[in-house]
């Protein structure tokens, strides 16, 4: 017979984890081995499998040319995100908002929220109206009555890149800017008053107190950052459908084009698999890179 | 108390069994008569409402042609409408359909796709069919049916055709400093030969330099046939006619990318066409005099450029400023072409009721019917005896476009060719914005036609 404490604990375990563990399965582990099992088969576009295979991973580990500029390409627009908006921009919004009064602050905060607030394909149809590339565009019209533009700009053709980096940045960077905000607010205030009466100015004050106490926040936007940016394609889909020709095709993006697009399913799962194993590793580098065992480790004072 | 249970037992069996006496009489009618509800699989799609709206009519005429046999069998049509942008999206999307066992009974698609159906075993061989019933079948045009054939038969019915052309704006011409014979002959001279190509783009830069007009030529900002209107011109077929195979030829590829490369280098086709609004380049050529050349279809006319941007819908009124020639030949003395792409009615192999929605689809390509379709969307009627009728006669455009149908040609009814035309249209994209050459975009073609599609022969 077991005991009574016995059965509580097992079933405290089933009430509070069990929720997790199954949507952890449901929705996490089992999604990964049915695109294991997809990517081993000639999976197409009427949902058929005749054969099992391994040539998609032969594509994806040479067979496929157009990957390298993929790759690329991902490589810049997650790197240039992250590190003009996600991180910096997130930076220097928490920093301004924080430096100025509560009511001003928390008004440019809530401004900010509003990209990552509005449904995406609101976001980005604004986006669309903004750079449309004739004399309509909201763009065009300022820079052609206001600046006496001649011909109107066509930044979907001449700068796709930099377009799809700001229109991912804007709502990026409201992320950073919140967790830095309350990383900002919990320094205890008694530190900047000392620093003030040593004589320190703003930026030694920024430089010396702030930064250092942000730098677990810092590092965690980076990794889950670059992870989030790493998978999301669906303003890139809507704003530039990842042209012209391939010039905003990021991998998630390249991933979408072939399986459905192209309808070659197999050749998706495999690229998506390779996707678990890139993202793992970004993942990994920057664990070790940012020292994340710090963070979660013990504390070795226990304060009473 | 027994003898009151025996009497209520008694009571409530007599209720129940009269009960259901008299259903079994009342239900006998509805017995008999069975209703046998039929689905089709429709784009929803401004420029051909009535290719699903005439099979629902026909349901009717069915209904009649049941009833006078004596048949109890009634049939009922449910639309299934997909919201897809283009047919090839939609054909995708029917194809999962499929593929978990959810197709319809029968389905709307663009006739290029139509091996695609057939060789996943989706489609109904229709060969027995037409020959069982030619009442419905029998006036079709004959050239029409190669459009639903595959290696092994017919499988779909034909319901339009269409003619694709160069359209142009007389006034930009005349503007441009073109006299009145040259502008009235460029039909005539496209149909003779004469006019070329690079003549088009020649026409469309004096345009471009001599008028207001931004563009001088615009084509279709995504993914579809009308491209393959110029790789025609070059001399590229796309298929192999000993094995039915895809096949590339990559000197008639790079010279057919050479005209887009040239056009966009001249200042003609604008670099980010391929980047514009449907309805800007509409606009821009219809309405605001601002490009010289619009390459589309003849049914751009009644769905867009009668109703919406009030061009003369009248022949004499229409000649005065506008025209079109079909696609010129890439040298002189070649052969002009133009594209006709006919949807045509598919039947899913595992339908319950192959007989009745081959009946069905006979009454809905019924001359009325179709007629009704024609004159409404400009599309091309698929009978000699709508030719007859005075509302096709009205309508000029068909007639005038019919004039076409001598030089058209299809696009190849290869299960991939959507595939490879998907690939032809992003090296479009790379060449028209500068991000690759004409050798580089064959090149392209031919890397991703290797890597993505079966048994492609290269040249």
């Amino acid at each position: 017979m077991k005991s009574r404490a016995w059965w509580r604990q097992r079933v405290n375990f089933v009430i509070f984890l069990g929720p997790a563990i199954l949507l952890t399965v449901f929705f996490f582990v089992v999604p990964v081995l049915i695109d294991i099992a997809v990517s081993f088969t000639d999976l197409g576009r009427s949902l058929r499998v005749t054969r099992f295979t391994t040539e998609h991973y032969e594509r994806v580990f040479g067979g496929d040319r157009r990957l390298t500029d993929v790759m690329a390409l991902t490589f810049i627009y997650v790197l240039g995100t992250l590190a003009l908006f996600n991180v910096t921009f997130g930076l220097v919004l928490a920093l301004i908002t924080t430096s100025i009064d509560k009511v001003s602050g928390g008004f440019f905060r809530g401004v900010w929220l509003l990209p990552r607030m509005s449904p995406s394909v609101l976001y980005i149809l604004l986006w669309v109206w903004v750079v449309n590339p004739s004399q309509y565009g909201l763009l065009n019209q300022i820079l052609m009555t206001v600046f006496g533009l001649e011909q109107p700009l066509d930044l979907l053709t001449t700068a796709p890149i930099a377009l799809i980096i700001i229109s991912n940045g804007f709502i990026g960077a409201s992320m950073g800017m919140i967790i830095f905000t309350s990383a900002i607010r919990g320094i205890p205030e008694h530190l900047f008053h000392a620093a003030r009466v040593d004589g320190a100015g703003s930026l030694a004050i920024v430089w010396y107190i702030t930064l250092p106490a942000l730098r677990w926040p810092i590092s965690f936007i980076t990794i889950y950052q670059a992870l989030s940016l790493l998978v999301s394609f669906e303003y890139i889909l809507l704003l530039t459908k990842g042209g012209p020709f391939y010039d905003t095709t990021v991998y998630a993006l390249y991933i979408y084009r072939r399986a459905f697009q192209s309808g070659q399913y197999g050749y998706g799962a495999a690229l998506s698999l390779f996707l678990i194993v890139i993202g793992i590793a970004v993942a990994l580098l920057g664990w070790r890179f940012f020292d994340m065992k710090r963070l979660l480790q013990n504390p070795r004072i226990e304060v009473q | 108390m027994t003898i009151f249970k025996t009497g209520t037992t008694a009571l409530v069996t007599a209720a129940l069994l009269g009960g259901a006496a008299t259903g079994i009489l009342t239900a006998a009618p509805a017995l008999a008569q069975e209703t046998v509800q039929l689905e089709i699989w429709s784009r929803q799609d401004v420029s051909g409402p009535l290719r699903a709206g005439n099979v629902v009519k026909a349901a009717d005429m069915l209904n009649a042609a049941l009833e006078e046999e004596g048949s109890d069998v009634r049939v009922e049509v449910v639309v299934r409408e997909s919201p897809a942008q283009g047919f090839d999206d939609d054909a995708l999307a029917l194809l999962r359909a499929f593929g978990i066992g959810e197709g319809p009974d029968m389905f709307i698609a663009a006739h290029e796709w139509i091996c695609a159906f057939q060789q996943d075993g989706f489609a109904l061989k229709l060969d027995d069919y037409i020959e069982k019933y030619p009442e419905h079948f029998g006036t079709i045009f004959p050239s029409l049916w190669d459009s639903t054939r595959c290696p092994d038969g017919i499988y779909g019915i034909p319901q339009d055709a269409e003619a694709r052309m160069f359209f142009y704006n007389k006034k930009l011409l005349r503007e441009a400093g073109f006299d009145e014979d040259f502008i009235t002959a460029m039909p005539e001279r496209t149909l003779a030969g004469d006019l070329t190509m690079d003549e088009v783009i020649d026409i469309a830069k004096q345009v471009v330099d001599n008028t207001d007009a931004e563009y001088g030529i615009l084509h279709r900002p995504n993914v579809g046939p009308d491209f393959s209107m110029v790789f025609g011109a070059y001399g590229n077929d796309f298929v192999d006619p000993e094995t039915g195979n895809l096949l590339i030829n990559r000197e008639d590829l790079t010279a057919a990318f050479g005209w887009f490369e040239r056009a966009v280098n001249e200042g003609v086709i604008p670099a980010n066409n391929t980047s514009m609004d449907w309805d800007a380049i509409r606009a821009d050529f219809y309405a605001n005099e601002n490009s010289a050349f619009w390459k589309y279809g003849i049914w751009d006319l009644g769905s867009y450029a009668f109703p919406t941007f009030g061009l003369p819908d009248d022949e004499e009124g229409f000649f005065a400023d506008w025209g079109w020639i079909a696609v010129p030949a890439a040298e002189k003395g070649g052969q002009p072409s133009t594209l006709t792409h006919p949807i045509i009615y598919g039947v899913a192999a595992d339908t319950e009721h192959p007989d009745l929605v081959v009946r069905l689809l006979g009454y809905a390509s019924d001359a009325e019917l179709n007629t009704d379709h024609a004159v409404t969307t400009t599309h091309i009627g698929i009978r000699p005896e709508q030719l007859e009728d005075p509302r096709y006669q009205e309508a000029w455009p068909l007639a005038r476009a019919t004039q076409l149908l001598e030089i058209a040609k299809y696009l190849p009814n290869e299960p991939q060719f959507a595939d490879l035309n998907r690939i032809l249209y992003t090296a479009i994209q790379g060449v028209e914005s500068g991000r690759l050459t004409a050798e580089d975009a064959a090149e392209f073609v031919i890397d991703e036609a290797e890597g993505n599609l079966d048994n492609v022969i290269i040249e």
